[in-house]
């Protein structure tokens, strides 16, 4: 199959795709739910192309994938409790030092909010600002703030109630 | 401390964290952090989990060999020519002798009122082969390449637990992929095959209501083969245009590696 040319809006879509596939990946809960976000959002985005004002491709494909993601898991009414099933799918090329680690970030991550979990990894996996946060999701700047304080007082909370002590090596 | 120092918020707390703040406003909020342990700690923590949430989802950051296949729409390239013609010639063949009244009584019969749950699953499975085995670009929904997600997927839907796609290799089938659809009304499965010449064969999977099992059955509609049975709460199906035997060693394969 031939790859689009770099200048074609399906070009800039496939340049986009490696980002979008983590950012996908950092709002769902296995890796498999993340290529379906990626996917529905990716088909979205093609349909739509004509909504599209030619600034900020990025930021336009970052609000509609929010967006898929917020009410995609509403609409359905998915269980808040879905296991991690997906998490050896990937081949890591780095693999964190501690899995035990790792995975309780990521059941800390899953007892988010959706509205929570967005906000926070705008912030953390996509940089956004939090003016930026605000204008993707067009909700007001102090909403922001607040969701963004009760993602991490939860994922605090999560992480002591485990009861585990970490070891850290030094490094 | 000094007045400015006193106005510091949460919000500037985490928009330290975050690295947000202008160079003034940053040194302001060090100065108070140092004053202030337990602000300092909750910073640290903060920082600590943005880099170690970072560091969880850095590897997808990559291209997949989906990736051209996303972006154009065209999932998988096929070319099914041969298939479709048949098909085509197959519905031409059956339209036709409908309206000269030939297949008329035969087509447009009531349903047999003996027809048990049993007799609809050869005919739900010989349909979703007509329909899907000859489809070019779009047999399935999730392809080969992604079978472990396929397996997941439908195996959620269909509430089996490790649900496993059969493995054909030795019989010279290789998996296309796999689709969700309605067998009797609820989430069933259908697993696509194809050999070497191109031939597709179908294995669909449904929920039955009542808990028995049967033998191997066979139906057989024109070329249209279909080998089923049920095994306690499942009913699966194994449909194709190939030699009966060779058929029915696919379902004694299946057979043999679904759970039971």
């Amino acid at each position: 199959m031939k790859a689009p040319g770099h200048d074609t809006f399906e070009g800039q879509i496939l340049a986009l795709l490696p980002s979008l596939r983590r950012y996908s990946r950092s709002l769902t809960r296995s890796d498999a739910d993340g290529e379906d976000l990626l996917q529905d959002c990716v088909e979205k985005v093609l349909a739509r192309r004509g909504q599209w004002r030619g600034l900020n491709l990025r930021g336009w494909v970052l609000t509609i994938m929010t967006n898929l993601y917020r009410n995609g898991r509403r609409q359905t009414g998915r269980a808040p409790f879905v296991e991690l099933d997906g998490a050896e799918d990937i081949v890591s090329v780095d693999p964190a030092p501690d899995p035990l680690e790792r995975s309780r970030l990521e059941d800390a991550l899953n007892s988010l909010s959706e509205e929570n979990r967005a906000v926070l990894m705008l912030i953390v996996i996509e940089g956004y600002t939090y003016q930026e946060v605000a204008t993707a999701l067009d909700i007001p700047i102090g909403t922001v703030m607040s969701r963004l304080s009760r993602a991490r007082q939860r994922m605090g909370e999560r992480m002591k109630a485990d009861n585990v002590i970490t070891l850290r090596r030094p490094k | 401390m000094n007045e400015i120092n006193q106005t510091v918020t949460e919000a500037d707390l985490h928009a330290f964290a975050d690295g947000q703040l202008p160079e003034q406003a940053r040194a302001r909020i060090e100065a108070w952090l140092t004053d202030n342990p337990v602000d300092a700690a909750r910073v640290a923590e903060w920082s600590a989990q943005n880099a170690e949430i970072r560091s969880l989802f850095a590897d997808y950051e990559k291209s997949t060999d989906v990736d051209i296949a996303l972006v154009t729409g065209r999932r998988r390239p096929a070319n099914w020519p041969k298939r479709l013609a048949a098909v085509a010639a197959i519905i031409a063949a059956f339209g036709l002798g409908a309206l000269s009244g030939h297949y008329g009584p035969a087509l447009f019969q009531k349903p047999d009122l003996q027809l048990t749950e049993l007799e609809t699953l050869p005919n739900e499975a010989r349909n979703a082969f007509l329909v899907y085995a000859g489809e070019v670009r779009h047999p399935v929904e999730v392809f080969a390449n992604e079978e472990a997600h396929l397996a997941t997927w439908l195996g959620k839907r269909l509430a089996i637990q490790n649900l496993r796609v059969p493995n054909l290799q030795e019989l010279g089938f290789k998996l296309v992929g796999g689709r969700l659809l309605p067998v009797e009304g609820r989430p069933g499965a259908m697993f696509m095959y194809e050999d070497q010449a191109g031939e597709r064969l179908t294995v669909l999977v449904g929920r039955k209501a009542d808990n028995r099992s049967t033998s191997f059955r066979f139906a057989s509609s024109g070329n249209v083969e279909t080998f089923y049975w049920i095994d306690g709460e499942l009913g699966y199906a194994v449909t194709g245009e190939i030699p009966r035997d060779v058929l029915r060693k696919v379902a004694e394969e299946c057979y043999r590696q679904f759970p039971s």
